[in-house]
């Protein structure tokens, strides 16, 4: 009887073992509160939305804030896409703040690029897929080479983080308008006229 | 009888009210009958108690697992740890339902590196209560802003005067050093105010831009600031 007991136990002990692995690998899939599902909603926009603003004299307390432990010297932004509706396209002007985009799939951040590799003042970011990607180089004029930043996505679905510092609380004003300036669109090469 | 009762409760030891030999009489009633159960379906209760036991372990430990800090993968360099993966698509398991669980969008490596420190140099944890000089040299980085937190809702008492310095922001020595004091009162200097009265306190330091992110093996003790305690009290 104790023999038996002693078996159940073990089998209750491996039974554990893989209850846990398998819950583990299951959250970050069913959870509705991680980053990608939350930043679903700004999906429709066409410039980045507002996670976490700074707090400046007419701004006071940012509400909509859900960011864990947000850092409160930079502003963060977020544009989510789905590649299915077309490549993504990140735009931004560099200014005298540190700016950082950062593409984020389910599994990770996968590509980052900040403001120094700004060509001109810009920086266009665009997200793709494989198949995306072979288009645009096969539709490119080889005597204008295009200045974006093509990345292959891994997934068809994530999202963008825009993170401005303000190295001075008076800049603070500023690294919100300068999150918000970015412009996330959806590249339809189609829909432009003369091609 | 005695013999019996011994083996039964070797046999049971996930029931609760087990107080030695001398049970509490419903406890030992509630036992006899559970044993008697047992007896006479003994396959399907040991079944049902192998699943309940998976199922209950397996998910206790996840939750426990996946609950506040990144498990694995952390670098250590005296009182600061950084998760240099756990932003990245490379990043473990764990670290990535640490994430999920928390809607949290960690720093890719190209952006930056989170320090957080949760103790001082000698190792005893950072308290609201006490006095501490945070001096040195950061690793090279564009910018960095350094931040104190506090466990729990911040006191409505006492206004926010600053919660963090930035690289720009820090009053340094004339050989590029600085010192942030972290106290509860004002001090002369680089003062940064304790979120509370009490309690456990966390500081972190963001690293933006910085090479450090690629490979954590640069860092040594000697490039990040040392948290020294002052004093306690008032």
């Amino acid at each position: 009887m104790r023999l038996r007991f002693l078996y159940a136990t073990l089998c209750g002990l491996v039974l554990a073992g893989l209850v846990h692995i398998v819950t583990v690998l299951a959250i970050p899939l069913l959870s509705e509160a991680d980053a990608l599902s939350r930043a679903r909603g700004s999906e429709t926009l066409d410039h980045p939305q507002r996670l976490y603003t700074l707090s400046t004299a007419d701004e006071p307390a940012p509400a909509e804030a859900w960011l864990p432990t947000p850092d409160p010297a930079v502003a963060l932004g977020v544009c989510a896409y789905d590649l299915d509706d077309g490549p993504m396209r990140v735009s931004a002007r560099t200014g005298a703040q540190m700016l950082s985009l950062a593409a984020h799939g389910r599994r990770g951040a996968f590509y980052a690029v900040t403001d120094q590799a700004a060509v001109r003042g810009a920086l266009d970011l665009v997200i793709l897929t494989r198949t995306q990607y072979d288009e645009a180089l096969a539709n490119e004029d080889e005597n204008e080479p295009s200045r974006d930043v093509r990345i292959v996505a891994p997934e068809r679905q994530g999202f963008v983080t825009v993170r401005v510092i303000a190295a001075l609380p008076s800049q603070r004003a500023a690294a919100n308008e300068a999150v918000q300036a970015v412009s996330c669109t959806i590249d339809s090469p189609s829909e432009e006229p003369g091609k | 009888m005695t013999s019996v009762a011994e083996t039964d409760a070797i046999r049971a030891p996930a029931r609760p009210p087990r107080t030695g030999t001398r049970m509490p009489v419903p406890a030992a009633g509630l036992a006899r009958r559970v044993r008697a159960f047992l007896r006479k379906t003994s396959r399907v209760g040991l079944v049902v108690y192998a699943l309940g036991l998976g199922a209950g372990l397996g998910l206790v430990s996840a939750d426990w697992a996946t609950r506040g800090r990144y498990p694995f993968g952390g670098v250590t360099v005296g009182p600061w740890t950084a998760w240099p993966r756990a932003g990245a698509s490379n990043a473990d398991p764990y670290a990535r339902a640490v994430n999920a669980r928390r809607g949290e969008i960690p720093l890719a490596v190209g952006e930056g590196l989170l320090l957080s420190a949760t103790t001082d140099d000698t190792g005893r944890g950072l308290e609201a209560g006490c006095r501490y000089s945070i001096a040195g040299h950061t690793p090279p980085a564009r910018a960095w802003t350094l931040t104190v937190t506090g466990r729990g809702a911040p006191d409505p008492a006492r206004p926010s005067l600053r919660s963090g310095f930035t690289s720009t922001e820090i009053l340094r020595e004339r050989d590029g050093r600085f010192a942030i004091l972290l106290a509860p009162e004002a001090q002369a200097g680089n003062w940064l105010p304790s979120p509370g009265r009490s309690g456990a306190l966390r500081l972190a330091l963001r690293l933006y831009d910085t090479p450090v992110a690629a490979g954590t093996g640069s860092l040594d003790p000697e490039t990040l600031p040392a948290i020294t305690r002052l004093g306690c009290g008032a």
